[in-house]
């Protein structure tokens, strides 16, 4: 097992790598910006080093800092959580020629699947459906007319080197194609410094089902089922879900073997996700792969009975999968719901700001990842996420009636939050229903018909 | 008064400066100290407690501060900030003289440490001019990003 970890992020996710570590023994040091000097991950590490201003790019994206913080911290390896560098396969192959192990896969794994073109072909290659699109980058407006025609519209333009719903833009005819193919190149070139797109069929309101695996460094690669990630606003997921609604055990049967088929076939290590589309008829098809662990990993933990943060650590140090992740099954059922410092009742305009006061909810079958707390600054300089709430439940309404009531204790003043957002969810009856998908919530708001009240709670002033 | 009294009483002229206090007194371990903020600035009384009994000596009231608080309640200090993270290290090399000691002058360009990094050497110049008045970083210890290596006068 590792002595010390360096963890390569702010917020909740370090906070979560930390009490994984603890858990372990193994000693943490923080890296963090100006900005986050009184952060809670920077408090609980063993040691922390400050790396730079405030801007991610002179921060948290300094892959030269954080190899310093490293060699002086004298770590044995780096925790990379999600975004920032957790899929940037120069940082790891940095790491490597530095001998400090990355959590997470190999460079070369990586690279494979991080590129979401490179991705479909091997997805094609190991047999595992795709949405029918383009064979390749597409170079000319010309060409994209073309294959746009022979699949039907709609479509999508989707950036190769995109990810988390960015660089995408959908044509549903032919007039709109032209347009709708620039402004993804524009778009892709400004969020991710490449600007090559390759096209999908567009699955009409499909439901966003991905798989969670996790494979150790001795050919053993696993899933531990599914999570429905449908509901989001703007192609960002919101509230997730584990098991999904519509899933059959032949279905996730399927669905787990494609998953764990592909995997195996580009030496993938550690955490990762595997998104698929499936469409009305249950057909489903491959999307992308996250090499990565994820926001919602947390859902997989409660139904699963496991601990993935830890898993990835041990998996790093060369241990094999843990039996009970190797033989997991689902029991419960479970529901995330993103908190961000956004204000649902002005087009979530981000708030960033003073917490004044923060009290959490508690009780039976309620967890709150969090790094917030009361007299906390939210800093502008990054996502807004400030906290995720997960409740369990014997059934889907079980879990759903608990988050409606934990949600209705959640108290957080000083700034605006998306709980009155997420209370109103729960009690919407196509989301009771399981009748969703990824078109919902952007459906409800442009109709209004999400009522967000605020109740008033004595609990301060 | 030792050096360590002249590092406290300066860290309670920021203090006051900061949250604008007029006056700060304190008395302890046998001896009192009043801090008054005037229009020239703060200003430092320092006087033992007279001992009824006893046979210590106290100096005479309105005793003249200190010729070092003086210099730290007037002059305005400036810092060279650590750009990166690394080691610090005074001299070049073990065997060689220090860039700067207290009381050397420099200019924009003079070089005053280095920061080693990942195995490469970097050169830190001062960015200001003035006078060293303090090493802040201890020689061969980590720095990080933002800390404080030098005071410049």
């Amino acid at each position: 097992m590792f002595q010390k970890v360096l963890i390569a992020n702010r917020g909740e996710i370090a906070l979560r790598v930390i009490r994984a570590c603890k858990e372990l023994g193994v000693r943490t040091l923080a890296v963090y910006s100006e900005a986050d000097v009184d952060s809670l991950h920077v408090q609980l590490a063993d040691e922390a080093i400050c790396i730079g201003a405030a801007a991610s790019l002179e921060s948290y994206l300094r892959i030269d800092r954080i190899m310093s913080a490293a060699e002086i911290g004298d770590v044995d390896a780096i925790h990379p959580g999600y975004g920032f560098l957790a899929e940037n396969p120069h940082f790891v192959e940095v790491c490597e020629s530095c001998n400090i192990k990355f959590i997470g896969p190999s460079s070369g794994a990586m690279q494979s699947m991080g590129d979401k073109n490179a991705a479909r072909a091997a997805a094609r290659k190991a047999g595992v459906p795709v949405t029918p699109g383009s064979d390749g980058i597409i170079e000319t407006e010309d060409e994209a007319m073309k294959i746009a025609k022979k699949l039907g519209y709609p479509v999508m333009i989707k950036a190769a080197a995109g990810g988390g719903g960015r660089g995408m833009r959908a044509a549903h005819n032919e007039p709109s194609l032209t347009s709708a193919f620039h402004s993804a190149r524009h778009e892709a070139q400004k969020a991710f410094g490449n600007d090559q797109v390759y096209l999908e069929k567009l699955i009409v309101n499909p439901r966003h089902i991905e798989f969670q695996i996790m494979a150790d460094s001795h050919g053993h690669v696993v899933h531990l089922g599914e999570r429905d990630c449908s509901i989001q606003r703007r192609n960002q997921k919101v509230i997730e879900e584990c098991p999904s609604a519509v899933m059959t055990a032949s279905l996730r049967r399927k669905m787990g073997n494609a998953a764990v088929k592909l995997a195996k076939s580009v030496g993938y290590e550690n955490a990762g996700t595997i998104e698929f589309l499936v469409d009305q008829d249950r057909h489903f098809y491959f999307m992308e792969m996250n090499t990565r662990i994820q926001v919602e990993h947390t859902v997989t933990e409660e139904v699963y009975g496991c601990d993935l943060v830890k898993e990835q650590i041990r998996i790093a140090a060369g241990q094999p999968l843990s039996q009970h992740i190797a033989h997991a099954e689902p029991r419960l059922h479970a529901i995330q719901c993103r908190i961000n410092a956004e204000d649902p009742a002005n087009n979530f305009q981000p708030t960033p700001g003073r917490i004044d006061f923060y009290y959490a909810p508690g009780g039976r079958g309620v967890r709150i990842d969090s790094h917030v707390y009361t007299g906390y600054t939210v800093p502008p300089y990054y996502d807004s996420l400030i906290a995720k709430i997960i409740t369990i439940g014997s059934t889907r309404i079980n879990a759903i009636d608990r988050m409606r009531r934990a949600l209705d204790e959640y108290y957080i003043t000083g700034i605006k939050t998306t709980v009155p957002f997420h209370a109103a969810m729960m009690r919407n009856g196509d989301f009771r229903d399981g009748n969703y998908d990824t078109g919902l919530i952007d459906r409800l708001i442009s109709a209004g018909k999400l009522s967000l009240s605020t109740r008033p709670i004595r609990l301060h002033e | 008064m030792d050096p360590k009294d002249i590092k406290e009483i300066k860290s309670i002229i920021d203090l006051m400066k900061k949250h604008d206090l007029s006056v700060f007194e304190i008395e302890k371990e046998g001896f009192r100290l009043k801090l008054q903020r005037g229009a020239s600035g703060p200003q430092a009384t320092v006087s033992a407690p007279a001992v009824a009994t006893g046979t210590a000596k106290a100096p005479s009231a309105g005793a003249e501060p200190p010729p070092a608080a003086k210099a730290i309640e007037s002059v305005p200090m400036k810092e060279i900030v650590s750009p990166m993270v690394g080691t610090f290290y005074r001299a070049a090399s073990p065997d060689t003289p220090p860039f700067v000691e207290v009381g050397k002058p420099v200019t924009e360009d003079t070089v005053v440490c280095i920061i080693e990094a990942m195995k490469v050497m970097n050169e830190i110049k001062a960015e200001t001019s003035g006078v060293i008045a303090e090493v802040l970083a201890d020689n061969g210890k980590p720095v990080q990003f933002g800390q404080a290596l030098f005071r410049v006068r």
